[in-house]
């Protein structure tokens, strides 16, 4: 054969990475062996550990919100990730699934007062799913008529009259503005499930029966035409694929799955609003999705988490201020090299603040007189390092617009004056977190949203766990 | 060569773009096992004929017949379906998929396992896994080294040029097709690539007893393979024959060095 | 009749906002193939300028200055701001993806637009906030025909939106940026090579763009009076449908476009109920694509095989 060439030696890449020795070797080598079903057990096992732990109602409600944003991601990933769909439609099917259990499991099908429909959740989960994926299919059939950006376009338009429809039509069933409530636990053969832990357990077995179903469906005939599609609609034609039903198909299952998720949803928080499925949402489980990485079961799985995690995180003062210097730090650490720099840029930024703050506190008291938002610890260590004065407000909104710029011009200047230029964007961004955004939450979890949007698709479009990938056009 | 049914017939087979008459009143036959190869200058309308016979556009007059069966105006992939599978000029490859996804994405149509059977593993699930991973290995192993199997986890992104035409035809091979449509094969490659091509073209006419249609530029490669050639300019057809009889025919030679300047004065 | 009449001209004046927002959308479209949804939210900050310069010159009822120089200035200024704004979205957020994948800009455009309204909440406050106009322009004044009337705002919407169009036709029709927009548009890398500066000149899309919007939000306030953060998503929405009705990246179509949309609503709110006026928009453009893909003026793009 001929001599080694560059694609042999990029091809044995990665066994010739050192993975080091004793344990880390041992380590490297059980990771890189393992399969999917082991990794998959573990974490459930992790998550029903979790789950047996006594955690305060407040965590467990935290953690099926995450749960169910990882059942939604999971589900977005299958038109989005595999078959290339842009669906920003995805939000109807959430909301399709959750008032479709809130009908059947509620009094809004019972006229002047009397009981309405309560099905048994055996009976009213399937049926609510399998009609998810016939809406799904017949929206699916719809916007086989338009592809790329136009499908996002009439997906989103199905997404807002899905709003739109909960809001006005038939509001004596529907319960318009003022949704549905007072809907049954999901229960079944008499039993049923009414503790947080209850639907904390019920969330992860769904999840995880979920990941294993869909990893088998992502290495079958289906995964593969679906994938060929995204790829070249006209190459996978040609090989014997029939993209319509190919396309159809995910737009289905991605729906069934979405319903699925909002079932759970409906069931545990016992009710529904209109507002509960709006492009907000929409753009939430698009988050999840992107940063756990376009196209991976797992990533969608993880970034559902993180990101519900991150957003429940903000509205607690103590949590929130681990969140905002722990993301600071690991941005610091993951961009900012040598190790030198590094550390002269958290010196300054500290040695920065401690002065200023002396120095304004000298001159007015009111100025330096408000208490930081972060709470714990850390409320105590930067106390006297930003700069909070009595009546924040405006003071606050400044430096909001001052940390965008600052944030703005750091990304726009050149490399070598950065260091200098992150000590105050730092600083300001902090002062402006204490004395404004964190007491914003609701507010502030949605800003960080976004930015996780846009610093996910410029610094790892593939997300955390999803494979990079080319595109030709 | 001894007279083999017809399997692929173009029958008087036209396209039009708005007024803009590609190819016009093609009669066609491929036989079993034959090599025909398809030239002419460029926009002579080589590709059309190729987009027509898949279904990629439907002829405006005219049959498409395949084993007898007319197939014009099926979908592509019912088309693929029946056996005729293709490879593109301008590679399009599944190029995020690695290569043994590649091949075995092509056998979507030779397979039946339902979504729900292959998300339970239900058992014929698993044994069309089992065939299509066997066809796939034979399929690949059909290039030899080239293909080898450390490849075929790699994305198909990372091959190199003349790998990615030989693993369109592989994937194409996935297919079980009974006819084969060549795209340029050779197009971008060095001679001793191009060589290979033409015994790999060979070899599947001989060794999968496939009918194959090619467009080439090449004319060595045309000369190494073609039973026969087909010319084509301005969407008719020229003349058709041995290479011999078509190199040398004078309105081939016109069509592709314009009219001779001394003819043209005479005339 | 009056009623009729009256339906149209409502009809023309949101449709005439409609429109320009949509151009912003389309012009985009055209050169960066990009569906920018934070364009909608472009405008929302344009209304908000709007209102910031009111209060500066004294608030609706205690003007310092002439009523037509305060509204000059306030097109002047939201044009201008906004236009800066979309420059800098543009050089912040979709100037680094030029080469990624097609979903990375879109999904940072809806990660731009959550960022933009979100700050304008924590900045300004979630309640709606009124420009008072018919404290300083009175409503009943204008062209009055048949009893219906057209008051002075809706003449000024109409006169500045046909003159903005007129110079968006002229800018793109005869002059070198706008040859260089069309070149960029259907080829960037061969504009690039023959020497067009491609990111100056999607710069100046963009700063053309989102100054219509901007001007166009404050047609929105002294049209509507009331504004707030989340006006961005729906308008956004509803001149994207405009754009993409009349055949997204087509100037034309997405004018023809805005004013279709506006007056669909328009009657669809006079004649059957405003409760479903929204619900038939969506049901228009849901419809228009599905019978005529690309629009009603694009034209469809050739798929080389």
């Amino acid at each position: 054969m001929s001599p080694i060439g560059v694609d042999e030696w990029v091809a044995q890449h990665t066994d010739r990475q050192d993975a080091g020795t004793g344990w880390r070797r041992w380590m490297y080598t059980l990771e890189a062996r393992m399969g999917w079903w082991p990794r998959l057990a573990i974490v459930l096992v992790a998550g029903l550990i979790f789950g047996s732990l006594s955690l305060n109602s407040n965590i467990e409600q935290v953690a099926i919100n995450c749960l169910i944003y990882a059942i939604l991601a999971v589900g977005l990933n299958i038109a989005v990730g595999w078959a290339g769909l842009l669906d920003l439609g995805y939000v109807a099917f959430f909301g399709f699934g959750a008032y479709g259990y809130a009908i059947f499991s509620s009094d809004a099908l019972g006229t002047d007062g009397s009981a309405g429909v309560h099905l048994s959740s055996l009976v009213s989960i399937p049926m609510v799913f399998v009609a998810a994926a016939i809406f799904g299919a017949v929206i699916g059939l719809v916007s086989l008529r338009v592809s790329g950006d136009y499908l996002a376009i009439v997906t989103l338009f199905v997404g807002q009259a899905f709003v739109e429809v909960a809001n006005n039509v038939d509001t004596g069933t529907l319960g318009g503005v003022n949704g549905l409530f007072g809907l049954d636990p999901i229960h079944a053969f008499g039993h049923q499930i009414t503790t947080p832990k209850g639907y904390l357990y019920f969330a992860i077995v769904v999840l995880a029966v979920l990941m294993g179903l869909l990893h088998f469906l992502d290495g079958s005939r289906t995964g593969r035409g679906w994938r060929a599609v995204r790829e070249d609609e006209l190459a996978a034609e040609a090989m014997t694929v029939p993209t319509k039903v190919v396309k159809v198909m995910s737009i289905s299952f991605g729906a069934a799955v979405g319903a699925l998720a909002g079932t759970i949803f409906a069931a545990q928080q016992s009710n529904v609003f209109p507002t509960n499925f709006t492009a907000n949402i929409l753009i939430l489980i698009y988050a999840c999705l992107v940063l756990g990485g376009v196209g991976s079961i797992a990533g969608a799985a993880l970034g559902g988490i993180v990101v519900t995690a991150g957003e429940q995180m903000v509205s607690s003062p103590t949590d929130a201020a681990y969140l905002f210097y722990g993301l600071i730090l690991l941005g610091l650490v993951m961009k900012v090299r040598p190790w030198r720099v590094l550390g002269l840029v958290l010196a300054s930024t500290a040695v920065l603040g401690v002065a200023l703050h002396a120095i304004v506190g000298a001159i007015s008291p009111a100025a330096t007189g408000g208490t930081p938002g972060s709470g714990g610890w850390i409320g105590d260590l930067v106390k006297h390092w930003v700069i909070v004065p009595t009546n924040a407000t405006t003071y606050g909104n400044i430096l909001y617009v001052a940390t965008i710029a600052l944030v703005f011009a750091v990304v726009n200047v050149r490399p070598r004056w950065r260091p200098y230029l992150l000590v105050p964007t730092i600083y300001v961004a902090a002062c402006c977190w204490e004395s404004r955004l964190i007491v914003n939450p609701s507010i502030t979890a949605q800003i960080l949203i976004g930015a996780i949007l846009i610093a996910t698709m410029s610094a790892r479009p593939q997300g955390l766990l999803g494979t990079l990938r080319v595109e030709v056009v | 060569m001894a007279e083999a049914a017809a399997l692929l017939e173009l029958d008087g087979m036209g396209i039009a773009f708005g007024g803009l008459r590609a190819v016009t009143d093609l009669h066609l036959v491929v036989h079993e096992k034959e090599i025909v190869s398809i030239i002419g200058p460029n926009g002579a309308g080589k590709t059309t004929v190729f987009n027509a016979i898949t279904g990629v556009y439907a002829p405006d007059t005219g049959d498409i017949r395949l084993a007898g069966e007319s197939i014009a105006g099926r979908p592509p992939h019912k088309i693929a379906d029946a056996g005729v599978a293709r490879t593109f000029q301008s590679l399009r490859l599944f190029l995020n998929m690695s290569v043994r996804e590649n091949v075995m994405a092509a056998t979507y149509g030779s397979t039946k396992a339902s979504p729900i059977e292959s998300m339970l593993r239900l058992p014929r699930a698993r044994r069309e896994d089992r065939e299509v991973r066997a066809l796939t290995e034979e399929v690949l192993g059909f290039f030899g080294e080239r293909l080898a199997g450390y490849r075929w986890e790699q994305p198909a992104y990372s091959l190199s040029y003349a790998n990615r035409r030989r693993l369109e035809i592989a994937r194409a091979l996935a297919t079980r097709p009974k006819l084969l449509l060549l795209d340029e094969p050779a197009a971008g490659m060095n001679p001793n690539e191009t060589l290979e091509v033409t015994e790999v073209i060979s070899r599947l006419r001989d060794e999968l007893s496939l009918a194959i249609l090619v467009i080439e530029h090449d004319m060595h490669v045309v000369e190494g393979i073609s039973d026969r050639v087909v010319a084509l300019d301005h969407g008719v057809k020229v003349t058709e024959g041995t290479f011999e009889q078509v190199a040398n025919h004078p309105a081939v030679i016109e069509a592709y060095l314009g009219r001779d300047p001394e003819a043209l004065a005479e005339a | 009749m009056h009623e009729l009449i009256q339906t149209i001209i409502n009809g023309l004046t949101t449709g005439f906002l409609y429109a320009l927002i949509a151009l912003g959308y389309t012009m985009v479209y055209g050169v960066l193939k990009l569906l920018n949804f934070a364009h909608g939210d472009v405008y929302m900050i344009g209304a908000y300028i709007g209102y910031f310069v009111i209060q500066w010159f004294g608030g609706p009822q205690h003007l310092s200055i002439p009523v037509p120089l305060l509204v000059a200035i306030m097109f002047l200024i939201a044009g201008l701001g906004c236009g800066a704004l979309g420059v800098g979205i543009e050089r912040f957020a979709y100037r680094p993806l030029r080469d990624a994948p097609r979903i990375a800009p879109l999904i940072t455009a809806l990660g731009v637009s959550f960022i933009l309204e979100n700050s304008v909440l924590l900045l300004f406050g979630g309640f709606t906030k009124s420009y008072n106009t018919e404290s300083f322009i009175s409503p009943t004044a204008g062209i009055h025909i048949d009893g219906a009337v057209i008051d002075p705002v809706q003449i000024t919407i109409f006169v500045v939106s046909l003159l903005m169009m007129w110079g968006l036709t002229v800018i793109v029709d005869r002059t070198t940026l706008g040859k260089s927009m069309r070149a960029v548009a259907s080829d960037r890398e061969a504009a690039e090579m023959l020497g067009i500066k491609v990111d100056r000149v999607i710069s100046y899309t963009f700063f053309i763009g989102s100054a219509m919007a901007g001007v166009a939000g404050v047609m929105s306030g002294l049209a509507f009076n009331q504004i707030s953060a989340t006006i961005g998503f729906l308008a956004g929405l509803k001149a994207f449908t405009a754009a993409v009705v009349g055949g997204i990246g087509s100037i034309p179509g997405a004018m023809i476009g805005g004013l279709f949309i506006g007056l669909c609503e328009a009657f669809a709110s006079t004649y059957i109920s405003t409760k479903y006026t929204d619900l038939i928009v969506f049901g228009i453009l849901i419809v228009t694509m599905l019978v005529r893909p690309t629009g009603i003026f694009g034209r469809p793009a050739l798929q080389k095989v």
